[in-house]
């Protein structure tokens, strides 16, 4: 008795916590909730975007993929015309101390300013967390939450693999078609891709 | 011709032997540099292709198989990478993170080349995020072939432009344009002994053509597919590469089992796979053996057992499984 109870509760456990352990958000699926601090030292909880489109942009300002994206404007030109339109957009930085694009909030702060990059805020997450949470594989992997908190989208932000500026132009861009049918009312018709790009620099 | 050559690439090969002891001799003690001109230029002794154009973290040389552009023939190209310790190119899938090298060829007229032979890759990475690619020391083979048409007379130059991404814990993007000088004749080919041992050992490192007698298949089972093999031996562990990007979750470990003639594996579905597919390509990697080209239709959990017919269904030796 004392033992099938014993059982009962460790099935109880691990169905509980595999999901927790091993299942990262993917496209259909709730947006795993967060707290994390900006860049600015502001506290920013996801929960607290509900009713907005939110798109999440994984950073690395060492990977030449990201690169090609900021250094032609196009990263700058997409956040600024989301959030033109009340998309909230979070650049998260999941580079773990001590590895490439590991920054600190101030380094981060000259970044944007830099760069004059317009996302509603950077999101510092060294510890990989938020990076796991949604299995955030590469710089720059973009994951697009619907008003209802939902995944709509997680993948490349392109269909143009690769780290030539030329192929900006041109260039298919996911989260802009997601955004843009799933506010028309449509289903979003390529939810997910490969996100290319280098790989999240995790602590491991 | 063919003498001529051989002496171009030999005052080549000194000349490279001489910057590489002058950039030693520059970070180092005027006390070395004797010693430094003797270690400097050991390594050139040893190894004959020192050459090559720089890439990020290694060199890149185009070679030939054989000496000469032959009319109505197909003859081997090589791209040979050689990286410095640590750093790493990838495969036609480059897995998780990375692109694969891509090549933009300037041939004479009535040239033309095929599709890049990969070679095995190897998994590289950590525990979340897994790539496929080569270290140290890589050839590309690119079958070129002449039309028969094509004038007999004269050299044919053969250009690759390579776009490369060389990567360790960061990524670098390269750019080598190569270029190779071929006579152009209607003569049977003729091998270039200086290249033998690396076309030798690139073709050995190409998957092959799963053996006949082979059977496999592939089960869609809701979050994985799972890969049966009778080899009609025991095999001891086996590795998949899906040629296809986004069908496999590429750094979930492809779980292992050993069945009577063969074995089980798991391989999970990757999350960007929205759709059902109705084959699964890849190298088939067997421990202690090489890799193997395999090409399977992918069958529904339930259709798989009852389908008996061509040779996909899991072989009579495999009970443990058609049992279930």
């Amino acid at each position: 008795m004392k033992r099938s109870t014993l059982y009962r509760m460790l099935i109880v456990v691990v169905l509980c916590a595999a999901p927790l352990l091993i299942a990262a958000a993917k496209v259909g699926d709730a947006a795993p909730e967060f707290t994390a601090t900006a860049s600015t030292g502001k506290t920013v909880r996801l929960a607290d975007y509900r009713g907005k489109y939110v798109v999440l942009e994984w950073h690395n300002n060492g990977c030449p993929y990201v690169g090609k994206h900021y250094n032609s404007g196009n990263m700058q030109r997409l956040q600024k015309q989301w959030t033109g339109q009340g998309v909230v957009w979070f650049t998260v930085l999941s580079s773990a101390p001590g590895k490439q694009g590991y920054v600190t909030a101030s380094e981060e702060n000259s970044y944007l300013t830099k760069m004059q990059a317009a996302p509603t805020a950077a999101l510092l997450d060294p510890t990989g967390e938020i990076g796991h949470l949604y299995d955030a594989k590469t710089s720059p992997q973009m994951v697009v939450i619907n008003p209802q908190g939902v995944v709509i989208y997680s993948g490349a932000i392109d269909d143009k693999p690769t780290t030539d500026l030329q192929d900006v132009q041109g260039a298919t861009n996911y989260v802009s078609l997601a955004l843009e049918q799933a506010m028309t009312g449509k289903p979003v018709q390529t939810p997910a891709t490969r996100p290319y790009g280098c790989s999240v620099k995790y602590a491991n | 011709m063919q003498r001529r050559g051989h002496h171009m690439r030999g005052s080549r090969l000194a000349g490279s032997c001489v910057k590489t002891y002058m950039r030693r001799r520059c970070s180092s003690l005027a006390l070395y540099s004797a010693l430094l001109l003797v270690a400097g230029l050991l390594p050139c002794v040893a190894s004959a292709r020192a050459e090559g154009t720089p890439i990020p973290h290694g060199t890149l040389e185009l070679v030939a198989e054989n000496q000469w552009i032959v009319a109505g023939h197909t003859i081997q190209l090589g791209l040979h990478f050689q990286l410095e310790k640590g750093w790493h190119i990838y495969w036609v899938n480059p897995g998780d993170s990375g692109e694969p090298p891509r090549v933009k060829w300037q041939l004479p007229a009535g040239v033309s080349v095929g599709d890049i032979e990969w070679p095995t890759p190897r998994r590289l990475g950590t525990s979340t995020i897994v790539d496929f690619g080569y270290e140290d020391d890589v050839m590309l083979l690119v079958p070129m072939h002449a039309e028969a048409s094509v004038a007999t007379q004269g050299l044919g130059q053969v250009g690759a432009e390579v776009k490369v991404l060389v990567c360790r814990e960061m990524c670098i993007p390269g750019k080598a344009q190569l270029s190779l000088t071929l006579p152009v004749k209607s003569q049977p080919p003729v091998p270039d002994a200086r290249n033998a041992d690396l076309f030798a050992a690139a073709r050995m490192a190409v998957p092959r053509p799963a053996p006949s007698s082979w059977r496999i298949s592939v089960t869609d089972a809701k979050d994985s597919f799972l890969l049966f093999g009778n080899l009609g031996r025991h095999v001891a562990q086996v590795e998949f590469f899906p040629v296809a990007e986004s069908q496999i979750k590429d750094a979930a470990p492809q779980e292992f089992i050993v069945m009577a003639g063969g074995f089980r594996l798991t391989l999970r579905k990757s999350d960007q796979l929205l759709k059902p597919i109705e084959r699964l390509k890849g190298v088939l990697v067997v421990a202690g053996d090489r890799g193997y080209l395999i090409d399977v239709p992918v069958s529904k959990a339930m259709a798989a057992q009852r389908d008996v017919g061509d040779g996909i269904n899991p072989a009579d030796s495999l009970k443990e499984v058609t049992q279930k």
